[in-house]
């Protein structure tokens, strides 16, 4: 077996680092790399929520707090060792960060981060006021270690390299499970995350435990170690601030960066504290250190340091934009299976109004199984907001909507997916930061806690993906990052994610919008296909030769209602559909247009 | 009966001073989409000048504030030249940590010039009262929150009645439609963010004459301020003068009839439960999330 040099350095650095003590009796460096360790668990445990989930959190420091509390309370209390309590520590901090993590259902981005910040003064000012379980200001002193003097710290150092080690198992297979590729997704577009049958707040909420669960064990130690817990110690926003410094500056999302990232911030803070005199000059540091790193560095080190090859291969090479998509010939679609005559999407008297204008207005209108349904009318008539309503990325004000006999419009986005609905965007939404891929291996059909655990791209879905892509034309870019295809290799990669659901309705919002015409024909012939494999459409378009000549039935949408349907022909021909949208020229250019 | 009056009064003329401090804060989130940490330590450095001149010239501490606000408005100017111009259309995740690294800088530097110790701005009138129909309103939080209330409404007009205000609020609506319409973005942005510091320092100057101050007291102003700008809805300032008020009266009735230490738990508590119960805030409007962003 070859070790590859990667893998010798990392193997060097842990056993450096788990046999410090051994290498040096100098208690100010055996100090210093506990305090990196602590470090690193936080910021290791941050990074589940901030890199891979995508929310911003000041407030992780809270967790050391709660953990170091609860060893310090339990220790007063019941004479054994502290250690003991460490597991429990780490389970009260996991489920009070759970808490937290309910607060993101309603409350994202900016709002999210105002919210730690809140929690973590909120947090102290329990531990200042509630004397009588934390003994307020006056902080709580633990016993000192009860072990042979000439242990030293080995069993604080080995307990938080243990934790260490804990934390990066389980951020290291967070990652190639489902459940951190759903969180990939969560951070790269929640909502959109949800159409594609991502129940994102069960998943938001095992993220959240499982960033605060070793945090918190961590802290347990770390108050040990300190045989001193009070609240202004514990839940300084430095030690925030710290933790994010930490995640940052070695690259949030990656295996390694926090670790990195902790032992170069501590050292230097220690040095800091130590050479001149801490407080201010500590401030200074901290201060100066988050406004370059943003500034110069925001990827952190790793990824920049990963990304360098990439770019030197790179150099001088064309980029994808300019290379062509080849579109494979296919034997044409056989003949559309005969209507069923069975509804399979029913929308009745749907309403949305933003603010006082009226989107959607007691729309009602159905979708046959089987068919290709067309729902057209001008900018402002309530399509997008109907599919919205439809999909669940919004509720509605009123209405139902009934998908093969089951009403929906109550249920979130990911179990409208699960029942067999899938939706594109108009303007593409995918995950630009994964493969074409990985974006088409990502969408869930069901969800069970069992499913969390599975790989985050099976041989069997990796194939499956292959051929989806293959037929849309667009596996040979499996590998390219979603974010670098062009607009309408998007919406090819786009479709055939949703196919990976198995959607027994597809919902196409502008399907033909924005391609050029070779990709518009493709797009049609793809379309047709699969409705003859049985899957049933319903799509908003503008281009009306597209849509003459593919749907049938038509919806005509005019001020949030439907205002005429039918087939083609006679959508044309009905005045009210010419006045409010194909206007009086329209016969007239599609004759001289020739089709 | 008399003192809930009382108290009443005293939460209102807090309010109006919160309502200053919290005008450049929601501004910046409504342009620019940054929530400002560093917002608290710019109150503060406004307080440490105004403490400064106050006790080099010997003037009136309120006329003092004038000349902080202008001191403060070139601050602002250039923090947002070195600082958040090159960030400006980053992630949230970005510039909060970027603002967080000012406020840093800067609580380490007032602990530089002005050390970590409390100090208070005591005009020869600190002590005096009015007493009116019973009521006992101390003169220094009358003055302030007068003045206060009067640059407020000064910022109030420069906002409806100028093109600057009109194309701050046309960035904060829709800032694609703000540039196309001629509107230079980035102008009105270092324009806005310089104002808010601006009116940070002008409020901070006040403030420093209504409570002591150390530079670390500045993470107990942003929370109160975010609590403010949250409840009255992110990036409205008629928002953001209501909350302030209701915060104000909110802190003083907790202190009056739970207990002091209460005061300081308004601020989070307020903010967990508008963030849970009604995101927007009071007059905020509901972002509309369906539409990736341009």
């Amino acid at each position: 077996m070859r070790l590859s040099p990667y893998t010798v350095a990392i193997g060097v650095v842990a056993a450096v680092i788990t046999f410090f003590p051994a290498l040096t009796d100098n208690l100010y460096y055996q100090n210093m790399v506990i305090l990196s360790l602590v470090f690193a668990i936080s910021a290791a445990g941050l990074n589940v929520i901030t890199g891979y989930t995508g929310y911003i959190s000041l407030g992780q420091g809270a967790f050391l707090g709660i953990g170091a509390y609860v060893c310090a309370i339990l220790s007063q209390h019941v004479d054994v060792s502290p250690f003991v309590w460490v597991p429990l520590a780490g389970v009260v901090a996991a489920a009070v960060a759970m808490l937290l993590g309910l607060v993101t259902f309603r409350s994202r981005g900016p709002s999210f981060v105002i919210i730690t910040i809140a929690f973590l003064f909120l947090v102290q000012f329990v531990a200042t006021n509630w004397t009588s379980l934390t003994n307020g200001s006056a902080g709580i002193t633990m016993p000192l270690p009860d072990w042979d003097p000439a242990l030293g710290n080995w069993p604080f150092h080995l307990a938080l390299v243990v934790l260490l080690a804990l934390s990066l198992v389980m951020s290291w297979w967070i990652r190639r499970t489902k459940f951190g590729m759903g969180l990939i997704a969560i951070r790269e577009d929640e909502d959109k995350a949800g159409t594609i049958g991502v129940n994102a707040p069960v998943y938001k909420l095992l993220a959240f435990g499982a960033s605060a669960l070793f945090v918190g064990m961590a802290g347990a130690v770390y108050g040990y170690y300190l045989t001193f817990v009070d609240p202004i110690g514990m839940f300084t926003i430095l030690v925030s601030v710290q933790i994010v410094l930490s995640l940052i500056l070695g690259g949030r999302g990656t295996l390694f960066g926090p670790v990195l990232g902790a032992f170069i911030i501590e050292p230097v803070n220690a040095v800091a504290n130590n050479e001149f005199g801490g407080g201010n000059v500590r401030l200074l540091l901290f201060g100066a250190l988050l406004v370059l790193l943003v500034l110069l560095l925001p990827r952190g080190i790793l990824p920049t340091v990963a990304g360098l090859p990439a770019r030197r291969r790179t150099r001088g090479t064309a980029g994808l934009t300019g290379a062509r998509l080849e579109i494979a010939e296919r034997p044409p679609p056989p003949a559309a299976p005969a209507p069923s005559g069975k509804v399979l999407l029913e929308v009745k008297g749907l309403a949305k109004s933003f603010g006082g204008l009226r989107a959607v207005d007691g729309c009602s209108f159905t979708v046959p199984e089987g068919s290709i349904t067309g729902l057209i009318g001008p900018n402002g008539s309530g399509k997008t907001t109907v599919f919205n309503l439809i999909g669940g990325s919004m509720e509605g004000d009123g209405g139902e909507i009934w998908l093969d006999g089951r009403r929906i419009d109550r249920l979130p986005p990911w179990s409208r997916a699960h029942l067999g609905l899938g939706r594109t965007f108009q303007t593409t939404r995918l995950f630009n930061e994964m493969t074409a891929l990985e974006n088409v291996v990502a969408p869930l059909r069901d969800f069970s806690f069992g499913q969390l655990r599975l790989d985050g791209v099976s041989g069997a879905e990796a194939a499956k993906a292959q051929e989806l892509l293959d037929f849309v034309g667009m596996g040979a870019y499996r590998d390219h990052p979603a974010g670098q295809l062009s607009y309408g290799q998007q919406k090819l990669v786009e479709l055939a994610q949703i196919l990976v659901l198995d959607p027994r309705l597809i919902l196409l919002d502008e399907p033909a919008g924005g391609i050029n015409p070779t990709l518009i024909e493709r797009m049609g012939s793809l379309i047709r296909e699969l409705n003859a494999d049985g899957k049933t459409f319903l799509l908003v378009e503008h281009n009306m030769p597209f849509v003459l000549g593919l749907c049938d039935p038509i919806r005509v949408l005019a001020q949030g209602r439907c205002l005429a349907e039918g087939t083609p022909q006679e959508i044309q021909r009905d005045p009210r559909v010419v006045e409010a949208y194909l206007g009086d020229d329209y016969l007239l250019e599609s004759t001289n247009g020739g089709r | 009966m008399t003192s809930f009056l009382q108290i009443l009064v005293l939460g209102i003329l807090t309010g109006g001073v919160y309502a200053l401090l919290a005008s450049g804060l929601t501004l910046v989130f409504g342009v620019m989409r940054v929530i400002n940490i560093a917002h608290g330590a710019f109150i503060l450095t406004g307080a440490f000048l105004a403490y400064t001149l106050w006790r080099w010239s010997g003037l009136d501490p309120l006329l003092l504030t004038v000349v902080v606000a202008a001191v403060m408005f070139g601050v602002g100017w250039l923090v947002y030249l070195v600082a958040l111009r090159p960030v400006r259309t980053a992630p949230i995740t970005t510039t909060v940590l970027l603002t967080f690294g000012v406020a840093l800088l800067l609580e380490g530097l007032m602990g530089v010039v002005w050390g970590n110790t409390s100090h208070s701005i005591r005009p020869s009138y600190a002590d005096e009262s009015f007493t009116l129909a019973g009521l006992y309103i101390p003169e220094v939080q009358v003055y302030g929150g007068l003045l206060a209330l009067a640059v407020l409404a000064a910022l109030y007009l420069i906002m409806q009645r100028t093109w600057l205000g009109r194309a701050i609020r046309a960035s904060s609506v829709n800032e694609p439609g703000a540039r196309l319409v001629g509107v230079s973005v980035s102008s009105v942005a270092a324009m806005t963010f310089a104002l808010g510091v601006a009116g940070a320092g002008m409020g901070g100057s006040i403030m420093g004459m209504l409570y002591p101050f150390l530079p670390g007291s500045h993470y107990q102003w942003i929370a109160r301020l975010l609590a403010i700008v949250v409840l009255g809805g992110l990036g409205s300032l008629p928002g953001a003068v209501v909350g302030a008020l209701l915060i104000g009266v909110a802190e003083v009735m907790a202190s009056s009839y739970i207990g002091p230490e209460w005061t300081t738990a308004v601020p989070f508590l307020v903010i967990f439960i508008v963030l849970l119960v009604r995101p927007q805030g009071l007059m905020g409007t509901r972002l509309r999330e369906d539409v990736a962003p341009a």
